[in-house]
């Protein structure tokens, strides 16, 4: 089975309200490539996923595309702020965010994973953030008696991943941290891989000890180079700081389109042959 | 005693004054300023100190590359072996976390702790970033030290709008302050010698607690150097 295939494809193939769980971590190595094609094909109602986001929820947030957010933490890193569009959407009711405590949306992957429908979480003990959110129930423990927290299991439909190095059978190299990754990618229904370089099926079985995402989990991968722009990309690019600030400071629908329309080149670029590897 | 030094100095001294060697010490995003004492600890009187963070490089060697985040891959790239933020979670749910550094906006002198939304929680007024770690950290870390750059009635009042989590809070540093969390309550620990009480309690919402009015230590002569060593270009001022 085939599964390089362009970034308009793989995008094509999700679904309006699909549940999407998003790799990297707040400025670091986000799936940007995917989640602006997302945007150009106007998916509307999606649920995204992930313990810390920034710039990848904050623009789908900007042009309508989100519902409902899962996370612990959304915003910017201390020098760029808060994320404007993800407040806003979730100020007038567009978006529902559904607060996790980070470690919350790993006990709830982790419990797709095993497929279980929840999972105890020691810690979650007080606050409003039970009470509020149907998605946490304390329990009585059948063992013990005393009270536990349990969380929900979430399973993501899609977890989409960029990483530095994949072959055409979809095994993936993240090098650096790899954040929530690896637990994504098995909780997941399908993951789709974008990727810096496609290696050949000779190199990556001679670096195998460093596949963190093993090709049989893959559906489809990607070739998109700069596609976690304008976060970093570890041994790739630091963060475009310019091209974050300006999306920061866009307030205006075409001002999204245009901005998003500006990657045109660089997210299609593998695919029209521009790029070589 | 030195007075040629700034708050974030003063708050970054105080932060690292609270580590004790050998402790298991995590911070997460956007934290910069404890993500520094956390190094000068580890300079200074903690050398055995155990440096954790998200992206899961055990004791970076140098946080000179964290400028705009204190949660990406330089962090791994100058550690000495790797611990993901799983790991992390993990070891604190197995009570072996020493310290978790976590923040919020507003706080109350019962120990509630609100980094979620002001106003109400589906429909609210201003929606903040979220209590990240918080909620599970709080409980379970053996001491949770909050940083806080503003000190105001509205970040320290009366009843805060939104529960992220409470209880087991260890410390909270500000501009003006150091408040502990004992008997059940927030009560003044300490005030920063270029302030008065009068100012503490005129920008805090609520009646401060205390016996006597006791000043933050200054920072040493040595601290301040060995801060200009390992955070020359001032990451510990980012949200000042």
């Amino acid at each position: 089975m085939k599964k390089l295939t362009t970034l308009q494809t793989a995008v094509s193939g999700i679904k309006d309200h699909a549940t999407l769980a998003l790799g990297g971590n707040v400025l670091h190595r986000a799936p940007m490539a995917f989640v602006r094609e997302l945007a150009r094909q106007q998916k509307s109602g999606l649920r995204l996923v992930k313990t810390a986001g920034a710039h990848d929820i904050d623009l789908l947030c900007a042009v309508d595309a989100v519902k409902v957010v899962d996370a612990g933490f959304v915003s910017y890193e201390t020098v760029y702020g808060l994320p404007p569009h993800y407040r806003a959407a979730v100020q007038t009711g567009r978006v529902k965010t559904n607060e996790h405590a980070c470690y919350t949306v790993i006990s709830a992957l982790r419990a797709a994973s095993t497929n279980v429908p929840f999972m105890p979480v020691n810690g979650l003990k007080f606050g409003d953030l039970i009470d509020r959110n149907d998605y946490f129930v304390v329990v009585e423990d059948p063992f013990t008696k005393e009270p536990v927290t349990l969380v929900r299991a979430i399973v993501p439909d899609v977890a989409v991943i960029h990483v530095q190095e994949c072959d055409e059978d979809g095994n993936a190299v993240i090098i650096g941290p790899k954040y929530e990754d690896v637990l994504m990618s098995r909780a997941a229904d399908k993951v789709i891989i974008t990727t810096e370089q496609v290696v050949s099926k000779y190199k990556m079985k001679q670096q195998r000890d460093r596949i963190a995402i093993p090709g049989f989990l893959v559906e489809a991968v990607v070739h998109v180079p700069k596609g976690a722009q304008p976060t970093s990309c570890h041994q790739k690019y630091d963060v475009d700081d310019k091209a974050l600030r300006t999306f920061l400071s866009l307030k205006e629908k075409q001002e999204f389109k245009s901005f998003i329309d500006s990657y045109k080149k660089l997210d299609y670029g593998a695919e029209r042959g521009n790029i070589r590897w | 005693m030195v007075n040629n030094y700034r708050i974030s100095d003063l708050m970054t001294c105080t932060i690292a004054d609270m580590l004790e060697d050998g402790e298991t010490v995590f911070h997460g995003v956007s934290s910069q300023m404890p993500m520094v004492a956390m190094h000068l600890a580890r300079h200074s009187h903690a050398p055995n100190l155990v440096h954790l963070n998200i992206p899961g490089g055990v004791n970076p060697e140098s946080i000179k590359k964290a400028s705009y985040s204190s949660a990406g891959a330089d962090l791994v790239e100058a550690g000495e072996s790797n611990f993901g933020l799983d790991e992390i979670f993990d070891l604190s749910m197995r009570g072996k976390l020493d310290v978790a550094f976590l923040g919020g906006v507003q706080f109350d002198r019962h120990g509630n702790i609100n980094a979620s939304v002001i106003g109400d929680y589906d429909k609210p007024k201003v929606r903040l970033p979220g209590g990240a770690g918080s909620a599970v950290l709080i409980p379970t870390a053996k001491k949770a030290i909050i940083w806080r750059t503003k000190h105001d009635p509205r970040t320290f009042l009366e009843k805060v709008d939104f529960v992220t989590t409470r209880g087991n809070l260890w410390k909270i540093i500000t501009p003006l302050c150091v408040f502990v969390f004992q008997n059940g309550q927030l009560e003044l620990d300490t005030i920063h010698p270029h302030t008065t009480i009068e100012e503490v309690q005129k920008q805090t919402g609520f009646p401060l607690v205390y016996d006597e009015v006791r000043y933050t230590k200054s920072p040493t002569r040595k601290q301040l150097q060995i801060l200009q060593r390992i955070d020359p270009d001032d990451f510990r001022s980012a949200e000042m």
